[in-house]
């Protein structure tokens, strides 16, 4: 009963993103357009963004299956401490993992009156071969930007080490800097392993 | 339900049919090419199967007429018969009356099968070339003939498999609504619900019902492969095989194929001495080696035993002394038992030369994953001189199994039956820490006990396995489950029911977590994690 009202609630702040994300292909109504400089042919890429810590990171929309108010998520004891456990999404079990734990980010504070802190979002992933949800303290936007914006080898990323090679490129939108991470290699079986031992 | 034997009989009836109608279309296609060995050999084929089905069924008439016919075409494919005219109308009469009888099968009134088409087929058989007696006519009874298609279909496992998977999702959501229809205190809706209720349960036991085999497929195949095994070990065995119609999951058959063979080669070649030796010892010639199948409750037991040389304890020990398995001091101690069960420790092999049948270095560790890895159990028991006698309690089905549910750290878990020994509550008092470990007497056997939430919750670097503080309240509620031969005490916060539960595989990223043997919904949507036992085990031996 209280979800229900939690959701009219958050229906009425923002646009929701879930319902754009749900329609995969149509035009979503939530949408940063970043225009194109090389004119309207470009190819355009869809991802869907949101907060980490206090930076900005998004992935591509295909991946998103849906965005859901976070369901009560079942610890699994034992298992890595970027795993919050299992949730039920539709009679479907799957893993949730929390981002900023995975990548050691420091939580920053929710802004406050934009949301209800005890609220969060699950992107629920469709990768290869399984579902995933992914754990995030605000409501993600979807955006809309050239191709050409992401700017896929930034002279930093090969002084990183290799253990972060999970970033597909760092884009500019409105001023504003956005990591596009390579979900497939996020959570890549060997680091599961690695971190179970 | 229909009894097996009423089922073995349609399934007859049903093979039978299909044989016919290849009959039909081969002896036709031979009509118009005589000469053809390929489809003579078919023929022969179709009816000596059907003639050995008929016969091991016990129904004589049918075998009867397949044994005429076939002589008369083992005629026709040695040229001693020729496929004339006047033969070729016997041989489909001879066909035609075998489709009758199939079809008669249950009319009693049907009676006798035409005596003047018996003795046709008996004068082209007995008579050769010589043609001097005249062939009766027959009187041609079956003019109008009916086509029908058969009782049986062939299906793909695969969609079986669907099929159970879709069952074992509807039943997860009928719990829920049946949940659900309590809390609402709605009539209708609750009798809706105990409907939808009692249709799954039926449609789940149908469901599994289709891929009950008997396991007798898999056991009727052993008696040529020991013969291979025992031929080129120089050995002599004698096979014996029981309980071939009990029946099983078919995929769980299909995983314990190569355990079993697994164990049938190790007992040959292992187990089993040669005939010279063994009539020294006074036993007879030949081994013997023996595979049984009985119900027990909702499992399957499978016992296989020889009457070898048995295991060699000390031969164990040393070897698991060798393979740094355990410490000397400890082997020593251990019971027989205890060092039993290191046979199934990962790496061990007791095998000392490599033959062509066993011994490539794949022990029973090997049999003894295929068996957790469907949720069932293997036991073992040797007497030296005597034999060995492996025990394995298998699953009837994969995918519902009966489990314990309980509660810890306000976490829902479940742990299949098939593991667990007893549920008892005991006093804090009669817990007693020795060592880093808290043990218990129950009825004189001394049991190993763990505090479940510190073995899953506790900080790695501050877990106190052995610390009876950690415990809360004053009466203990422990599940004891089963392992190896070895019993572990389980403490957890509250204990449920017993229900049966559809366990989901984990998907990936944690398919690779062992801990957990699956996950399943209850009826109030809250998700239970299934526990699994031989990985806790380890769990726990490792953090000790």
């Amino acid at each position: 009963m209280e979800k229900k009202e939690e959701k009219k609630q958050v229906s009425g702040e923002k646009e929701p993103v879930a319902e754009a994300v749900a329609q995969n292909t149509k035009e979503p109504r939530a949408v940063e357009t970043v225009p194109a400089k090389g004119g309207a042919n470009e190819e355009m890429v869809h991802l869907i963004m949101f907060r980490l810590g206090s930076e900005y990171y998004a992935i591509k929309i295909g991946l998103v299956k849906e965005v859901t108010i976070t369901p009560t998520i079942t610890r699994m004891p034992r298992t890595p401490h970027f795993i919050k456990g299992v949730a039920n999404i539709r009679g479907d079990i799957i893993a949730v993992m929390d981002l900023e734990q995975r990548f050691n980010i420091e939580p920053t504070p929710v802004e406050q009156g934009l949301h209800n802190p005890n609220v969060t979002y699950t992107l629920v992933l469709e990768a290869k071969d399984y579902n995933l949800g992914i754990i995030v303290r605000e409501m993600p936007q979807s955006i809309n930007l050239p191709v050409s914006k992401i700017d896929k080898t930034p002279s930093f990323l090969q002084d990183i080490n290799i253990q972060e090679n999970y970033i597909e490129g760092i884009a500019k939108v409105n001023n504003r800097l956005v990591i596009v991470l390579d979900m497939y290699k996020v959570l890549t079986q060997d680091e599961v392993n690695e971190l179970i031992g | 339900m229909k009894s097996r034997e009423e089922e073995y009989k349609e399934i007859f009836v049903a093979e039978a049919l299909e044989y016919y109608d290849a009959l039909n279309r081969h002896i036709s296609e031979l009509e118009r090419k005589p000469q053809d060995d390929q489809i003579l050999a078919e023929v022969f084929r179709l009816l000596h199967n059907l003639k050995a089905n008929a016969k091991a069924i016990g129904y004589l008439q049918i075998s009867d007429v397949s044994h005429k016919l076939e002589t008369a075409f083992s005629l026709i494919r040695n040229r001693e018969l020729t496929f004339s005219d006047e033969v070729v109308t016997v041989l489909f009469d001879g066909i035609d009356l075998l489709g009758e009888l199939i079809h008669n099968i249950d009319n009693e009134n049907y009676g006798e099968a035409d005596p003047v088409l018996l003795r046709n087929l008996d004068i082209i058989v007995d008579n050769l070339s010589d043609s001097t007696i005249e062939l009766a006519k027959v009187q041609k009874y079956n003019t109008s003939k009916n086509l029908s298609l058969s009782d049986l279909i062939y299906i793909q496992i695969k969609k079986l498999d669907h099929l159970m998977n879709l069952v074992g999702e509807l039943m997860i959501d009928r719990d829920r609504i049946i949940s659900i229809s309590r809390e609402l205190n709605n009539d209708e809706l609750q009798n809706v619900s105990s409907h939808l209720y009692r249709i799954t349960e039926d449609l789940q036991y149908s469901v599994m019902d289709a891929r009950l085999v008997s396991i007798g497929t898999l056991f009727n195949k052993f008696p040529r492969i020991v013969r291979d095994i025992a031929a080129a070990e120089h050995k002599e065995v004698d096979l014996e095989l029981a309980g071939q119609d009990i029946q099983i999951d078919r995929n769980i058959l299909q995983i314990m194929t190569d355990s079993l063979l697994h164990l049938m080669r190790n007992a040959i070649s292992h187990g089993l001495e040669k005939p010279e030796e063994r009539e020294k010892k006074g036993k007879p010639r030949a081994g013997r080696v023996s595979l049984t199948a009985q119900n027990d409750r909702e499992n399957v037991l499978i016992r296989f035993s020889d009457d070898g040389k048995g295991i060699d304890l000390k031969q164990v020990k040393n070897t698991a002394i060798e393979r740094q398995l355990v410490t000397a001091d400890v082997a020593n101690d251990l019971s027989e038992v205890d060092a039993l069960s290191l046979l199934f420790e990962p790496g061990f092999s007791t095998a000392k030369e490599v033959t062509e049948f066993s011994g490539r270095g794949v022990g029973l560790d090997v049999v003894k994953n295929a068996i957790d890895s469907i949720g069932g159990r293997i036991s073992i028991d040797s007497k030296q001189g005597k034999g060995t006698t492996f025990t394995l309690r298998l699953p009837t089905s994969i995918a519902v199994k009966g489990a314990l549910l309980f509660e810890v750290d306000e976490i829902f878990y479940a742990i299949p039956l098939i593991h667990t020994e007893q549920v008892v509550s005991l006093d804090k008092d009669e817990l007693h820490e020795v060592g880093s470990a808290l043990v218990t007497d129950i009825l004189g056997e001394t049991v190993t006990v763990v505090y479940l939430h510190e073995l899953l919750n506790a900080d790695p670097s501050d877990m106190r396995l052995g610390d009876k503080r950690r415990l809360k309240g004053q009466v203990q509620n422990i599940i004891i489950v089963s392992y190896n031969n070895r019993k572990l005490g389980l403490i957890v916060d509250k204990l449920y029911r017993q229900q049966d539960i559809v366990v989901k595989p984990l998907r990936k990223p944690l398919d690779t977590i062992d801990l957990y043997g699956g996950v399943t919904l209850l009826g109030t949507g809250k998700v239970c994690l299934v526990l699994d036992v031989p990985a806790i085990t380890r769990f726990y031996v490792n953090k000790r």
